[in-house]
């Protein structure tokens, strides 16, 4: 027998599967159609609703039916450097969330953990940067980033005599170094590795210091396994951001060698010279695609693990 | 092994917050000394100083015949045992005990000699492999004790080890840390503010009460010689009954003090230093209230308020008119007959009573 307590669990059960996966589809739906487009022979179905969403290939006569067709994929690693991008995508984005994660764990521990004048201060500066919207410092960090460049010439020609200028590949304009520099001292990883050191019971310092342990020791032996959930989160937030951000590394990347995915796809594909719409669909998806899967293994890593350490 | 001697030790968090304000102490070599006393009277910091996780504002503290000021926490050669325990959550129990050792460079076969021996001794060589979040609160306290056995501490320091475990837990903790102590003969220092485990478990009882030392000394001789008011009511449960009281007369070895309503009762001190008319306070603990016959003259009149079973004794709330407090007796476990509102008498054996003098401090009492 149907009674009320059943039927209403059914209802409120439903009505959150329901939002669910509303909201679900209204997320991905950009990334769907891109797919579907980018899959398909031609974009002739692509902007009917609902065939859209589903891949079409045509055959001799005309005519489409539903199906897949991996040739725009294949002219994406023809028409543009997609291999280059990728792997400057990669040296980017690993040295992005390598240097985040140093400098926060490091920037954060003495803020949560040691006293010393001028602790609030210096933590209230680091938040404050947080107010100011990210385009108010691009032409700062440009400027900044060409008198790298500038130093580093001036440095090599001091040291080595030369004036070929190779120096300020490294670190000036058009150096993977000036693609992540700004960002790796961002207010968001300290605010968070901060919080998360806080959390850590004293006891537990108290007990590494007790059993012999350096301030360093304690910091890498003790603090930064306990924290592994907070830095796991960490890398995963600025390894997507990095992956993913287009403005900061347009402005400071012009070789196109040295470009990642977002700015290279962007520029290669779009525009009034670009070549077919679907080469660019097929370009979004595959730049998408790495970062999804590393997502779905890293999902895990956002639960807490501290457990069975106090109480 | 080594004892510890504390020589006008004082902490200030601030110029003006003073929380220990200089504290003598001289702990032997193998003694299980306890710290007791009320939330924030001062022995958790007290503790921490000796461990070397507070600094120390004034005064000299040597462990062994070393000051021990300025030396860091891991080379004074203690050991400490946390309320939380505090136990590294991503090591296994192993690597959490053998964790000091290899901080310390010890070889491996005797990290591993030294940590099975522990876990020996505490019965835990099965729980080697787990993680900390796989063992009960009884558990990780073990894990938490063995870490401090295997480094062969010189002195021993537990932080109130005991308060999160439930009672049953804890009574037989408290039998085992007494074992561990005979059979280690290490010395000990032992933070609690429940004093039935200052009561059981010391050699030496320390009473601190807002930063300064009431009393040093043996559980049995605290408990019948208490130096002032605040030791006496600390310990014992229930706590001693305090009534306020006049001086009325002094006698060759004892003293005769009037409660309201003319009651009088006589106490065994030697109130020498105090005069007749003087504010007293007489104290008496509950087990030793006497219940007498109705006809005793002596006997003060009182009723019973409320009674509690508690299958070996009864405990019983009395009431004498004119007097505002309510009296607690212990009673055995017979006297089942009481209940509210019984008139009954009472009798305050002039060998048991104590007496403090206006400032709280005890006289002393004459043996007879």
């Amino acid at each position: 027998m149907l009674n009320k307590k059943v039927l209403n669990r059914a209802l409120v059960l439903s009505a959150q599967y329901a939002s669910l996966l509303a909201f679900g589809l209204f997320t991905t739906f950009p990334l769907l159609w891109a797919a579907a487009f980018g899959l398909s022979t031609d974009g002739s179905v692509a902007y009917r609703f609902p065939q859209g969403f589903v891949p079409h290939v045509a055959d001799e006569n005309g005519v489409y039916s539903i199906g897949v067709t991996f040739s725009w994929i294949h002219r994406v690693f023809v028409e543009i450097p997609f291999t280059q991008y990728f792997i400057n995508s990669v040296i980017i984005t690993t040295m992005a969330v390598i240097g985040t994660v140093v400098i926060s764990v490091l920037a954060a521990y003495p803020l949560a953990r040691m006293k010393f004048f001028g602790r609030n201060f210096i933590f209230v500066a680091i938040i404050v940067t947080m107010m100011l919207p990210a385009e108010a410092s691009i032409v700062p960090n440009y400027i900044t980033i060409k008198n790298f460049g500038d130093f580093a010439n001036w440095l090599q020609l001091v040291l080595t005599g030369s004036d070929e200028g190779t120096w300020r590949k490294f670190i000036g304009l058009n150096s993977y170094f000036s693609a992540v520099a700004p960002s790796v001292a961002g207010a968001f990883g300290i605010f968070l590795m901060k919080q998360a050191f806080e959390a850590v019971p004293q006891d537990l310092i108290d007990a590494a210091r007790v059993d012999g342990a350096t301030e360093m020791q304690i910091l890498w032996r003790v603090m930064l396994p306990v924290t592994a959930p907070s830095i796991a989160a960490l890398g995963i937030f600025t390894l997507v951001n990095t992956w993913n951000d287009f403005l900061w590394p347009s402005v400071v990347l012009r070789a196109k060698e040295m470009q990642p995915l977002a700015v290279g796809v962007f520029n290669d594909l779009t525009g009034p010279l670009s070549g077919s719409q679907n080469t660019l669909m097929a370009a979004i998806v595959l730049t998408v695609i790495p970062v999804l899967v590393f997502f779905a293994f890293t999902q895990r890593y956002f639960i807490s693990g501290m457990d069975g350490a106090v109480k | 092994m080594a004892g510890l001697t504390l020589k006008n030790i004082k902490k200030n968090y601030t110029k003006d917050v003073c929380v220990i304000k200089g504290v003598d102490l001289e702990i032997k070599d193998g003694e299980f000394v306890v710290f007791v006393g009320p939330s924030g009277c001062g022995k958790s910091t007290m503790m921490r100083m000796i461990a070397g996780l507070e600094e120390i504002t004034s005064g000299e503290l040597y462990i062994g015949d070393t000051l021990s000021n300025d030396i860091h926490a891991s080379k004074r050669g203690i050991a400490m045992v946390f309320q939380s325990y505090a136990l590294y959550p991503h090591m296994s129990v192993y690597d959490n005990m053998a964790f000091a050792l290899k901080l310390a460079g010890t070889p491996k076969a005797e990290i591993d000699q030294r940590v099975k021996k522990a876990a020996e001794i505490l019965q835990m060589t099965h729980l080697l492999e787990r993680k900390p979040k796989a063992l009960s609160g009884g558990q990780r306290q073990r894990v938490a004790i063995g870490r401090a056995i295997v480094r062969n501490p010189k002195v021993f320091l537990f932080d109130e080890p005991l308060s999160n475990l439930d009672a049953a837990l804890r009574l037989n903790m408290r039998v085992e840390l007494s074992k561990l102590h005979q059979e280690l003969k290490t010395t000990m220092l032992y933070v609690t503010h429940d004093q039935v485990e200052a009561m059981t478990l010391a050699d030496r009882i320390v009473v601190f009460n807002a930063g300064i030392v009431q009393q040093v000394g043996s559980p049995l001789e605290m408990y019948e010689n208490p130096s002032n008011l605040f030791v006496a009511s600390f310990l014992g449960s229930p706590k001693m009954n305090l009534f306020e009281s006049q001086l009325v007369g002094l006698e060759q070895g004892s003293a005769v003090v009037r409660l309201p309503k003319g009651i009088t009762v006589r106490a065994s001190v030697d109130a020498g230093r105090a005069k007749v008319g003087d504010k007293v306070t007489i104290g008496i603990r509950p087990e030793h209230i006497e219940l007498c016959a109705e006809g005793d003259a002596e006997g003060i009149p009182a009723r019973v308020d409320l009674t509690e079973h508690l299958g070996d004794i009864v405990l019983a709330y009395i009431e004498i008119p004119g007097i505002n407090e309510i009296i607690c007796m212990k009673l055995p476990a017979n006297m089942t007959g009481l209940k509210y509102g019984d008139a009954i008498r009472v009798k305050f054996p002039e060998s048991q009573c104590m007496l403090f003098d206006a400032e709280g401090l005890a006289f002393k009492r004459l043996k007879k």
